[in-house]
């Protein structure tokens, strides 16, 4: 087991540098010119010039690189020969020249959000997918089977930006149900009823369509753990059905189910652009798109590193979970 | 393969979706050359329904996630200079807040006492501070600061962006370190700022203060100077005269002092951030009479989603009922909002205004690309700009242009002809193929295939395919080149990367076209597109901006426009229009000439 995680980890470990690697000249070769973003209107090639020696892009990119994993283990000076030069301390992720601040500070200040949202959207649609999917096994081609299946269709037809507009016209703005979102640092220990006040519908929305999605998935499993021999086993036995169902039904159905909800929780970790957006939450997705419509190199690298290393450590948690449960996966 | 489905599903899901908020984002304008300009509107401006009161909070709904720059020497954007200058960051002189647009226009003192005062070569301008100028922590606000504030310009190493007039006008040598491999090469003036240091004494001679006046030596005579200075030339507070500041340099854009009635109280930037202004106490209301200082709190709300921000003042529920819009009505909610576009319909008559916005469309042709005069013109003719026009929008979206001086810049406007008689005879808006291939025939050469550069929106995707269409009617081949639109300037600003013509607007950074004609049709001024290089134009932009007469200058203006657009240096699309409103509880709302902007600095709430 030892060996298998050291292994691992070191795998992970290349996979960060080769994405570190991957997302730095991806978005080096980009045809933007920071230098130009960064000039403003009264331009002229002098300034722009000017603006490519400030923000290093003078020198080759391969020790831009050099510095740019460097800043993240030892941290870095921008701006060297600057009469002003800018510190960024370890670790470094870059500094956005486009917002006057280090990338990290504005992932710090962002990640909060998008992990409580992650964290109440993650937990809604858990609880709702489970259960309405273990009652449509259970209760299998009768009504309440094809209510929850047809309430999982429509879910998880509707786009979430289309679910959360409409929650915002009708619920805020319509019915005056709730105040409009206002996201405050340090909620939510700070405001706790504000807090669940802005948080209630892009919980709701980013649960819809995973939840439609868990309760089609969990009613597929607990039914082909239904079909398995020990359950018919265990019926023969004679143990009552409740217990068939929660006792060796239910944890054996459920295994790779929550395998799943650890990576689509990872990746919700990211960022959810388009609620985020909706709802007015300076969280990473937010954080993503405007970066990207700015064109701001140092924060979309950063913000898709750390996105992509969330990902890449979950996998690497739900691996060593799935060699725990299955031990032929070690020497696999 | 369940999860492989749902991974693919979600990965297309979350692309389209991406794609979608870029495309709707890019829907604003994303020209990098947001500025300042004078508007007059076509619609009449609803008078203020209350007295004024003091108190309470106004709130700022904008789709922006931060504000481009708050320092004073950096700032640049026509509504950000309206807002903090009427808030935080006085200048030298200002302009007047009223409906009238002509009035508005007009200069006053602001930290100066009156316009300044000119020598008789216009060489030289004087200004004097007004009396008890302040500080937000209470100490006096001195000539010395304001020097200081000008010198951050020459920063190149620190103040990387912002206007630089003061670089261009004041009497500097030019750096005499141009080799590339030197780090001062990045200075654009023998003077390379206060930080470095280098050339004090140049910048001393330029810039002198007297007690509290304060003088100007500028390289060449500039008229308008006195309007200049409402751009780049604000105070900072001098280390030397401040102990207590550390100046932030590049930094100093999050948290600058403030020397007018409100000052920082939190800004965080990005999507759900405030920028809060709060009361500054140490102001003295008796050296401002601009400022009325109203409500006691701004704040303004970054990243709303513009549909959520229409229909939240729509509603003007709640704290909404003392919101204004930074931006425009979306288009599916103006028939909600106006009657015509000029008329707001009842619900709305002292809240929504709809007027000229500071910006010229055009498109512009790379002149070295495209060197032959009658090739331009064979472009010109060809555009169909009446259906450009109904796909931004119809109306709503603005008048057809015929230059990039509006006609709401006053004196300085003049119809050029271009679309009656400047060719030879009359072009009809739906574009005139036949007179086109005409063109292209006394042109003695073939027209090259072209490929028409633009910020990809969804709209502009449409103009892509209609301008092809038109085009293609007068045998003129053109391939439609889409661009993200934060990418955009970068590339059609590179020699290699750019094609034959593209997409552009531009407004003029004070109400003179002498911020518009030499801006983009010489090198001088940063968005010469169209990579003019006619000597004899450029000469005539130099006499027009040393010419002292008023009157006279203004036509020098409206022929240089006239012979811009005989030459086709561009293809004017539309004088665009803009469609903004508030809620219910505040007051005045207009459209403030100088920027296009609110009027800040005479807004408040009512009960």
């Amino acid at each position: 087991m030892a060996g298998y995680i050291v292994r691992r980890t070191l795998g992970m470990g290349l996979l960060l540098f080769l994405l570190s690697l991957t997302v730095f000249f991806l978005f080096s070769l980009m045809p933007a010119d920071p230098a130009r973003l960064t000039c403003g209107k009264a331009c002229s090639p002098a300034v722009i010039e000017a603006n490519r020696h400030h923000l290093e892009l003078d020198i080759p990119p391969i020790e831009q690189y050099q510095r740019f994993v460097g800043g993240i283990f030892f941290g870095r000076t921008f701006s060297q020969d600057s009469p002003r030069p800018i510190e960024c301390e370890a670790p470094c992720l870059g500094y956005s020249f486009l917002r006057n601040q280090e990338v990290l500070t504005m992932i710090a200040r962002a990640a909060p959000v998008t992990f409580w949202l992650a964290i109440g959207g993650f937990a809604t649609w858990m609880v709702v997918g489970l259960t309405f999917g273990i009652v449509a096994a259970l209760k299998r081609g009768r009504w309440q089977d094809r209510t929850v299946m047809g309430i999982a269709l429509v879910g998880y037809s509707l786009p979430s930006f289309f679910i959360g507009l409409v929650l915002y016209f009708f619920v805020i703005l319509f019915l005056h149900l709730l105040p409009n979102p206002q996201w405050k640092s340090g909620m939510p220990f700070k405001e706790l009823g504000g807090f669940f006040q802005t948080m209630l519908l892009p919980w709701i929305t980013i649960a819809t369509l995973n939840a439609a999605f868990y309760m089609r998935l969990t009613r597929n499993q607990v039914l082909e753990v239904f079909g398995e021999d020990y359950i018919r086993t265990a019926r023969a036995k004679g143990l009552r059905e409740r217990t068939v169902v929660i006792k060796h039904a239910l944890r054996a159905g459920l295994t790779p189910i929550v395998t799943a909800a650890g990576l689509d929780l990872a990746y919700l970790l990211g960022g959810a652009i388009i609620t985020e957006n909706i709802f007015n939450l300076p969280g990473l997705g937010s954080l993503a798109i405007g970066s990207v419509l700015a064109s701001d190199l140092p924060l979309i690298s950063g913000i898709t590193l750390v996105a992509a290393s969330l990902i890449i450590f979950a996998n690497l948690v739900v691996d060593l979970l799935y060699a725990v449960v299955d031990p032929r996966v070690r020497v696999g | 393969m369940l999860r492989s489905d749902r991974w693919l599903r979600r990965a297309l899901a979350i692309g389209v979706s991406f794609g979608l908020v870029v495309a709707a984002c890019g829907g604003t304008n994303p020209t990098a050359s947001p500025t300042a300009g004078p508007t007059a509107g076509p619609g009449d401006t609803p008078a203020p329904t209350e007295e004024p009161k003091t108190g309470g909070t106004i709130y700022m709904l904008t789709q922006a996630e931060e504000f481009d720059d708050i320092d004073p020497q950096r700032a640049y954007t026509g509504e950000d200079l309206a807002f903090f200058g009427s808030t935080i960051m006085r200048s030298l002189t200002s302009f007047i807040f009223s409906t009238d647009a002509a009035v508005a226009n007009t200069l006053q003192g602001d930290l100066a006492t009156d316009t300044g005062t000119a020598n008789a070569t216009a060489d030289e301008w004087s200004f004097t501070l007004r009396d008890g100028l302040t500080w937000e922590d209470g100490s006096e606000l001195t000539c010395e600061d304001v020097k200081y504030g000008v010198s951050r310009t020459f920063a190149n190493d620190v103040i990387v962006n912002g206007p630089t007039y003061a670089v261009q006008y004041l009497d500097i040598p030019s750096n005499p370190v141009t080799d590339e491999a030197d780090a001062n090469s990045v200075f654009l003036s023998g003077y390379y700022g206060p930080y470095n240091g280098t050339g004090q004494d140049l910048f001393d001679e330029a810039v002198s203060c007297d007690g509290n006046t304060i003088t100007f030596k500028l390289n060449q005579p500039v008229a308008d100077f006195n309007y200049t200075v409402t751009l780049g030339f604000s105070p900072v507070p001098d280390p030397a005269g401040h102990p207590d500041l550390e100046d932030a340099g590049e930094q100093y854009t999050l948290r600058p002092w403030s020397n007018g009635p409100y000052k920082i109280d939190e800004y965080t930037q990005g999507n759900g951030g405030h920028l809060i202004l709060v009361r500054n106490d140490a102001w003295n209301a008796e050296s401002d009479p601009i400022r009325k200082a109203y409500p006691d709190v701004w704040q303004v709300d970054f990243g709303i989603d513009p549909k959520v921000m229409d229909q939240r003042i729509i509603a003007s529920e709640g704290d909404d009922a003392f919101a204004i819009q930074y931006g425009s009505i979306q288009p599916e909610n103006l028939e909600t909002v106006f009657s015509d576009p000029e008329t707001p319909n009842a619900d709305f008559a002292t809240r929504a205004t709809s007027d000229f916005d500071p910006f010229a469309r055009y498109y512009w042709i790379d002149t070295q690309k495209i060197p032959n005069v009658k090739h331009r013109q064979a472009m010109a003719v060809a555009l169909d700009r009446d259906a450009i026009r109904a796909n931004l929008g119809g109306e709503y979206a603005g008048a057809l242009g015929d230059g990039v001086i509006k006609p709401n810049l006053g004196d300085q406007y003049a119809e050029t002809g271009m679309w009656t008689d400047l060719f030879g005879q009359a072009v009809p808006d739906t574009g005139d193929p036949d007179f086109a291939k005409q063109l292209i025939a006394d042109s003695g050469e073939p027209m090259p295939a072209l490929t028409w550069d633009y910020p990809q929106t969804p709209v502009r995707d449409q103009e892509a395919a209609i301008l092809v269409a038109s085009f293609a009617l007068a045998g003129i081949t053109v391939t439609a080149n889409p661009i993200p639109p934060g990418q955009y300037y970068g590339i059609v600003f590179d020699d290699e990367a750019a094609h034959e013509f593209g997409w552009a607007g531009w407004g003029p950074d004070w109400p003179n076209a002498s911020t518009i004609i030499g801006p983009l049709f010489t090198d001088k001024g940063g968005w010469n597109i169209s990579r003019v290089q006619d000597q004899d134009f450029v000469d005539a932009v130099q006499e027009a901006l040393a010419e002292l007469d008023h009157d006279t200058q203004a036509k020098m203006w409206q022929d240089l426009n006239k012979l811009a657009m005989e030459r086709v240096y561009v293809i004017p699309t539309t004088f665009g229009l803009s469609q903004t409103f508030g809620g219910t509880k505040v007051q005045p709302l207009y459209q403030w000439a100088p920027y296009g902007s609110w009027p800040y600095a005479e807004m408040y709430v009512t009960p």
